[in-house]
């Protein structure tokens, strides 16, 4: 009994996870899996963590969640692109001071020998329109993410109920559903910025529609109302509102590439 | 396949550079695993070492109840533990969901049942002398669960491992309740998961094969204590 | 003088079957008892009850003139006077010392008190310098001594003793035939159960019958009348 007691007491040394508050300030903010896995906020955070002398909380899940912990103030910020759902969010009360930081676009990729015949298309729509004509397999992300409402939207415009073996709502994340595509050789709308991250190594995938304005991918950024919610960290959120809304913040998005392909693109001038 | 040769050499790669993340993850698994399996094997021996020495009324139901229990799928616990430490639920004051805290609150609930039901099994299969020799000697009935206990410390030890084999290698309750925070809450298993889900397989298995290196490194160590 | 053990209307059901059925017995304090009767009938439960282990279905049980409720907190004191050693006895893993030790340490007796004991009895047993002994390694004959050794370090009012020397090497047998007859001289009560008949005889003790539960009879081993007692004739000694 005693060694079992030494070694715990050695494990509890090693492990100790600091259950007790840390000296720097935690900043919880949920984002979305698409934001993080463009691994813009790696090179976002931390010059803001160093300025405030604060850690910054990231957590990442699908849109509808990132929004729902907010509204259930277990975040202090929301970080999405999903208008119509953010202006809903500050409408019910559980945001205030929304600001624009950056947008990019969506993406319709599929096969490269394009059975569908996409790249014919002139509008997103018809593009879409052409797919289901074809029957042709659309992976959707099915989870009520940005990228799923936008997809709806162009499903809307081109007055088509997607149904059918050939329409698979996979109900995962954009990274999932890339591959998933790859995999099947089949359609998808992405954010350029994942797909950007995914190019080459891990799908053979090829953008055949782009450009249309309809297909613009805003970022939003929220603070979660303090008088919802007392005891979130209002004046901190704000400073990081206007980091990344600021000159330095900007700088840095728009600056941020992969494989020298830009993810981002701020409003207004660089 | 390929990915699985080529992850071998990346999981040395990341070992041998000490790669901080992967160093942060491991640390934050084993660390959230072996809280819980305090907390859980302080609930559970007891527990178990008390459903199977009394009787009492209903007791058939209870053990069928705890059998029932251990098959709780890791989501289901990280939902349950999710209503009550979110804002909105009756623990939301303590603030402590998304934190390593939490994941241990899930973890404990995930390998209690496992530990009380081990632990029942090695009591229903010792010697039926032990508590009468204890009373007789003259020790309480306290005394005599402790004794009992003791003469069936293998059979304990074995629901720790087993209550520890589980709750390393979850995903459910540590992605749920700790939100998988690079650096903070993101264990080796929600690593794993997010490597996978950006299609990055070798990585993620080469994850794989050093969580599991750290699993049998913490099993020898266990079984050590286990021959004493 | 009051008996040590009074039991009236006695009765212990297993299921089905009832395996003790005692109209009436007194047992008085520093007497050797024999209890003899064949398989199943009853002994074990008997002394199972003595030993305030089982609890029975029916009747009442007084303890030094005084009602038994077999409430927990009062079992614990009572348990403390009378100690039973098991036909097949438990020893706990570990060491000879540990065990022997075992009732003295739940006692709160430590260190040099607890040494001395631990080893005088081992010695009254022949064990000497056993103490370091892993059970593992005993025989048989080792393994009942030191049962022996682990009750009687305590020092019990009463001892129970179920079936002490069958299957017992001829040596340990003696020693333990010699430590039961020594016991009542020293003011144990001493109660043991045998399949041997002639054990009575030997050990110059007081014999209880038992068939099918029920006592069958009481009295000294070269009392006839007694051996002959039909079941309902029940007497006190």
């Amino acid at each position: 009994m005693k060694h079992l007691r030494n070694l715990l007491l050695m494990l509890i040394l090693l492990f100790n996870l600091s259950l007790s508050a840390n000296a720097e300030e935690r900043l919880r903010m949920s984002t979305t899996t698409s934001t993080e896995n463009s691994g813009l906020l790696k090179v976002l955070l931390p010059p803001f963590e160093k300025k405030y002398n604060c850690i910054v909380d990231v957590i990442a899940v699908g849109t509808g969640k990132a929004l729902k912990i907010g509204e259930t103030g277990d975040v202090d910020l929301v970080f999405v692109h999903a208008r119509k759902l953010e202006d809903k969010f500050v409408a019910d009360g559980y945001g205030v001071n929304r600001r624009d930081v950056m947008y990019n676009d969506f993406v319709i990729i599929g096969p490269a020998d394009d059975p569908a015949a996409v790249k014919e298309a002139l509008t997103a729509a018809e593009a879409l329109k052409k797919i289901a004509i074809k029957q042709a397999i659309f992976v959707s992300r099915g989870d009520e993410s940005g990228t799923h409402q936008k997809e709806k939207e162009i499903w809307q415009a081109a007055g088509i109920r997607p149904e059918g073996k050939w329409y698979q709502s996979a109900g995962q994340g954009m990274g999932e559903v890339i591959i998933m595509a790859t995999e099947e050789r089949a359609y998808t709308l992405a954010d350029r910025g994942t797909f950007n991250a995914f190019k080459g190594s891990r799908t053979n995938l090829k953008i055949l529609f782009e450009g249309e304005k309809g297909l613009f991918n805003p970022y939003g950024v929220i603070a979660v109302n303090p008088k919802k919610y007392p005891h979130v960290k209002y004046d901190l959120a704000i400073k990081f509102i206007d980091f990344v809304t600021g000159p330095e913040g900007q700088g840095i998005i728009a600056g941020y590439n992969v494989n020298s392909d830009p993810i981002f693109f701020i409003y207004g001038k660089k | 396949m390929g990915f699985v040769r080529e992850s071998f050499g990346t999981a040395v790669g990341l070992i041998l550079s000490l790669d901080w993340e992967v160093f942060s993850a491991v640390r934050t698994s084993v660390g959230v695993a072996l809280w819980s399996i305090v907390y859980s094997s302080v609930l559970g021996i007891p527990a178990g070492v008390l459903i199977g020495i009394r009787e009492f009324p209903l007791k058939r139901t209870v053990i069928t109840l705890l059998n029932t229990l251990m098959a709780l799928p890791t989501v289901v616990v990280g939902l349950l533990v999710y209503g009550l430490i979110s804002r909105q639920g009756p623990l939301g004051a303590w603030g402590i969901l998304f934190t390593p805290k939490a994941i241990i609150i899930g973890q404990t609930v995930l390998a209690v049942p496992i530990i009380a039901n081990y632990t029942l099994s090695a009591v229903r299969g010792a010697d039926n002398r032990i508590i009468s020799t204890a009373l007789t000697l003259g020790a309480s009935r306290l005394q005599s669960a402790f004794q009992l206990t003791r003469e069936i410390r293998f059979g304990v030890m074995a629901a720790v491992i087993a209550g520890f084999g589980r709750v390393i290698s979850e995903v459910g309750v540590a992605m749920m309740l700790g939100g998988n925070i690079r650096g903070y809450t993101r264990t080796m298993t929600t690593a794993i998961a997010l490597e996978t889900s950006k299609g990055e397989f070798a990585f993620g298995l080469a994850l794989g094969i050093i969580l599991m290196i750290v699993a049998l490194i913490i099993n020898l160590l266990l079984n050590h204590l286990q021959q004493r | 003088m009051i008996p040590q053990f009074n039991l009236t209307s006695v009765r212990k059901r297993f299921g089905e079957r009832v395996v003790l059925d005692v109209e009436r017995l007194l047992l008085w304090s520093g007497r050797l008892y024999i209890l003899t009767g064949p398989n199943g009938s009853g002994k074990s439960t008997l002394l199972s009850i003595l030993a305030f282990l089982t609890k029975p279905d029916h009747g009442d049980l007084l303890f030094s003139g005084e009602l038994v409720t077999w409430a927990a907190d009062e079992l614990s004191l009572l348990r403390k006077r009378v100690t039973l050693l098991h036909q097949f006895p438990y020893l706990f893993d570990g060491t000879v010392f540990g065990n022997v030790a075992y009732g003295l340490k739940v006692r709160g007796i430590r260190s040099e008190a607890l040494r001395r004991s631990v080893d005088d009895s081992l010695e009254l047993v022949g064990l000497n310098g056993f103490d370091e002994r892993n059970v593992g390694q005993l025989s048989g004959g080792e393994t009942r001594r030191v049962a022996l050794a682990r009750a009687l370090v305590l020092n019990p009012d009463i001892l129970l003793l179920d079936e002490p020397l069958a299957n017992v090497d001829k040596e340990s047998a003696d020693l333990l035939e010699r430590l039961i007859a020594f016991l009542p001289s020293n003011g144990t009560t001493v109660v043991m159960s045998t399949h041997d008949p002639h054990q009575g005889e030997r050990l110059k003790g007081e014999v209880i019958r038992l068939l099918d539960g029920r006592v069958n009879g009481i009295g000294n081993y070269n009392d006839k009348e007694a051996q002959i007692c039909p079941p309902m004739k029940m007497h006190a000694i």
